[in-house]
């Protein structure tokens, strides 16, 4: 069985994480072994951290640090725990939750022995709801600046003042950028709830990745 | 993106950093000065990779002592300049906000609140309230705007340049470390779409002309030599502040017409204030809150109506009673006794203000 | 956990392994650190002071007496102590932020003073801890999250030349160096001299030690080292600038 080896990277509060989480508890749902990697080295407030038990519990292997080993040093404790380096070793499928920064996908220097992963697909998660993401011309200025991305993921949306056709005006916008930099759109991420509204496929008929909201509870 | 960073108006899913960074851009902001400090970091993050782009400038200094000092500078010279701190970055910032206060130096100042006292924590409280108000050697003569969401973030940190820049007061946006790093969506818009002029800066140094000879040179001083004439500047300091603080003052109300207990709390606690009003009312409770959007000056007049007829008020803070000891000097003589709900350093929920009310009876 | 064999015998085994990242510096100063600790005696009399930043993480690093301060704060504090107390041993820890930003002021003042402390400065290029925003020290072109477009130093200067401020500025009796983490044996040499120094009660001691953060430089460990050897020291050059009683050669 081909394993799968994801990076999720991506501007600031582009969704990475939520996307990164409900892709490895997709791959676990189907028996699949899978370790998600924790790499929000910037300033993670939040992060998988304090969800860290909570996924472990449902069989995910997590690699990140505890909430309470890294707090009560005063500072945001954006350290790399050594295991994260080597977590292409481990058996299984691998996902990369990969923090913004202003080298963009350059985080992924600091996962050793991708070359031997082959496999390793690298994922830029895009929301037009965000200001420097929102029309297609930045979009592809954006794209462009992270690095190699093998594929685009429209996980755009407002929060809570989401509704279908903003989600379909994404896929329409990043569709449109998406063929200007010869990428494919992998998915487009849309909440549950809002998951009858939507058939298996967006407007243009890309998949739907359902997202059960995680995030939220992940507050530092 | 061309000349103006935000055009007509948008909804767009942000972090109230990057909020703050956007309504700078959006009033029309020369120049930021500032120092990295947890948790408002991306506030210089983001006016790094913008400012560029909109011809806009940026300087990080060495400490936050000359990132007060340096926003006071560029203030001098007339452009519109902000810089941003938090909690030990705060407490050295009170030097050259004492300055701005005793020259009446319209520089605006983003605090991001965080645990307190000394380096703490860097994640959120309200502990900086007293800081903010009332920090360095002066009367509190500042003007401070305590937002409790993200839109309030965004239309107070406009608000801030021309209020400051109108009334010639140091002027704050006391957010937390919570509202800095939150997500949620709100409407970005070009202030001139939403009829709102930018009060325009001035030269307070560096006018057209030869000084001596044209105009007369700016000779700005922030020292005196005997009691009487400091009594007189530090009376007409007063004086001038008072004076505009009616049109300054801001609040929000919630069911106090009728209330028996009245939750007094700021900032994101509004939040939950807000959520546990609507739960007690739901439960038959008259519980209404009132919430001041300036700390300073105190909306106080609006709230001795608003506690008019009640019997209670509960006073919700992120901190060990900064708030309250504000609230108190304001109401003194009142007769409504005031009961603390303090977690200094610490989130409150609706459910706890709840819980707490109830168990009182 | 007990300490391995090699570890000093300074170093605190209940906070072992450390948590400093993979690839960081502080670990090997550290290190030479305790050993020197080891080597001179000296570990009772040792206050060891850390500033905010990754040299947080040194705070429970030692068994000795050791202050967690506030930001640029660690030599004051310990100037304090050893004024009042000249008999402790005190060490003032910190990165390049603590010590050329926030810190300057009290450097050159302890330096100029030639209070009899040391200060051993952990140079990365950037602020670790805070996610990698530009540092006194940042080479020019490098991109952090305050210098996004890469470090204009016509706008901001050229990287701080720590060791020679305050070699210049020091009276004599001082001991300033600059080591690297690329040569563990001539750091910890320097570190020693710095130690004896304030030992022997003739001056200041200061220790800039080159350092790598490859958690905020994106960098695998050839691309770490290359850029602690070769990239730095293009700025930062090796070496001994002032020793006690040796004539300064120009």
């Amino acid at each position: 069985m081909q394993r799968i080896v994801e990076a999720y990277i991506g501007e600031y509060n582009s969704g990475k994480s939520e996307v990164a989480i409900n892709r490895a508890l997709d791959l676990l749902n189907e028996d699949r072994k899978v370790t998600l990697v924790d790499l929000d080295i910037v300033e993670p407030f939040y992060t998988l951290r304090p969800l860290k038990k909570e996924l472990e519990k449902r069989g995910l292997t997590i690699l990140a640090w505890e909430t309470q080993d890294t707090m009560g040093l005063g500072e945001a404790g954006n350290i790399i725990k050594p295991e994260m380096k080597w977590a292409l070793r481990r058996e299984g499928d691998v996902i990369l939750d990969i923090g913004y920064g202003v080298e963009g996908a350059k985080t992924l220097n600091l996962v050793e022995e991708k070359e031997k992963n082959p496999e390793l697909r690298i994922y830029a998660v895009l929301n037009i709801g965000r200001p420097i993401t929102s029309e297609e011309e930045d979009i592809i200025e954006y794209v462009k600046s992270l690095g190699p991305v093998n594929g685009l993921i429209n996980n755009s949306h407002l929060g809570n003042e989401t509704d279908v056709e903003f989600i379909q005006e994404g896929a329409r916008i990043i569709g449109s950028a998406a063929e200007k930099l010869g990428l494919p759109i992998i998915a487009t991420t849309i909440d549950y709830r809002l998951a009858e509204k939507v058939g298996p496929q967006d407007c243009l008929g890309n998949p739907i990745r359902l997202l059960y909201r995680y995030m939220d509870r992940s507050f530092w | 993106m061309a000349d103006k960073p935000i055009k007509g108006e948008k909804r767009f899913f942000v972090t109230g950093n990057e909020v703050v960074a956007w309504a700078a851009l959006a009033a029309d902001v020369d120049i930021m000065y500032g120092y990295p400090i947890t948790p408002q970091n991306e506030i210089m993050h983001y006016w790094t990779r913008l400012a560029p782009k909109y011809g806009r400038k940026f300087l990080q200094t060495e400490d936050e002592i000359s990132a007060g000092f340096t926003t006071c500078g560029g203030v001098f010279s007339g452009a519109r300049a902000f810089t941003a701190t938090a909690g030990p970055g705060n407490t050295l910032m009170q030097e050259p906000m004492s300055m701005a206060e005793m020259m009446r130096i319209p520089a605006v100042f983003v605090i991001t609140q965080r645990g307190g006292p000394s380096t703490a924590t860097v994640i959120y409280s309200q502990q900086e309230v007293t800081l903010t108000c009332f920090g360095g050697n002066g009367e509190g003569m500042r003007i401070v705007y305590s937002p409790g969401s993200h839109q309030d973030l965004y239309d107070y940190t406009i608000k801030a340049f021309n209020t400051a820049w109108k009334y010639r007061f140091p002027t704050f946006v006391l957010g937390d470390g919570y509202q800095a790093k939150m997500r949620e969506s709100v409407i970005m818009y070009d202030p001139e779409e939403r009829g709102v002029q930018m009060e325009p800066t001035e030269k307070i140094v560096g006018k057209e002309g030869m000084p001596g000879v044209d105009r007369e040179p700016a000779h700005l001083r922030n020292t005196y030599n005997t009691e009487e004439e400091l009594n007189v500047v530090v009376n007409e300091l007063v004086d001038a502040f008072w004076k505009a603080a009616p049109e300054i003052v801001e609040h929000q109300e919630f069911n106090c017409e009728d209330a028996d207990i009245v939750i007094v709390a700021h900032g994101v606690v509004t939040r939950a204030a807000q959520a546990a009003v609507k739960e007690l009312r739901d439960q038959g409770k008259k519980v209404g809150h009132f919430r001041p959007i300036t700390l300073r000056p105190y909306p106080i007049e609006a709230m001795k109506k608003a506690i008019a007829q009640a019997k209670e008020i509960i006073l919700v803070e992120s901190a060990e009673g900064q708030l309250d000891k504000l609230v108190k000097a304001e109401l003194y003589g009142s007769k409504v006794p005031i009961t603390p709900y303090f977690r200094p350093g610490m989130g409150i929920t609706s459910e706890e203000i709840v819980e707490f009310i109830n168990k009182k009876g | 956990m007990a300490l391995a064999p090699n570890m000093p015998k300074a170093w605190r085994a209940e906070t072992k392994p450390h948590k400093f990242c993979p690839g960081c510096g502080h670990g090997l100063v550290l290190k030479a650190v305790g050993e020197c600790i080891d080597e001179l005696g000296i570990q009772d009399r040792i206050v060891f002071g850390c500033d905010i930043g990754c040299s947080l993480l040194s705070w429970d690093f030692f068994n000795t007496d050791a202050i967690q301060t506030h930001h640029g704060r660690t030599t004051p504090v310990l100037t304090g102590v050893k004024r009042a107390r000249p008999d402790r041993i005190c060490i003032a820890y910190m990165g390049d932020g603590g010590g050329y930003a926030i810190g300057s002021q009290h450097l050159v003042n302890a330096a100029s003073r030639n209070e009899k402390v040391t200060v051993i400065l952990v140079n990365n290029c950037n602020y670790g801890m805070t996610g990698g925003q530009m540092a006194p020290t940042t080479l020019p072109g490098m991109k952090t999250e305050t210098s996004p477009y890469g470090r204009d130093v016509e706008a901001t200067g050229n990287p701080t030349q720590g060791p020679e401020m305050v070699s210049a500025i020091t009276p004599e009796g001082a001991y300033v160096a600059r080591g690297t983490t690329a040569n563990l044996r001539q750091l910890k040499k320097m570190i020693k001299k710095a130690l004896e120094t304030q030992l022997n009660g003739t001056g200041f001691s200061f220790v800039e030690a080159l350092s790598a953060c490859p958690t905020n430089w994106r960098t695998n460990a050839k691309d770490t080292w290359n850029f602690v050897e070769k990239e730095m020291t293009q700025y930062f050059k090796v070496g001994e600038l002032k020793v006690p009683g040796e004539k300064e050669g120009k």
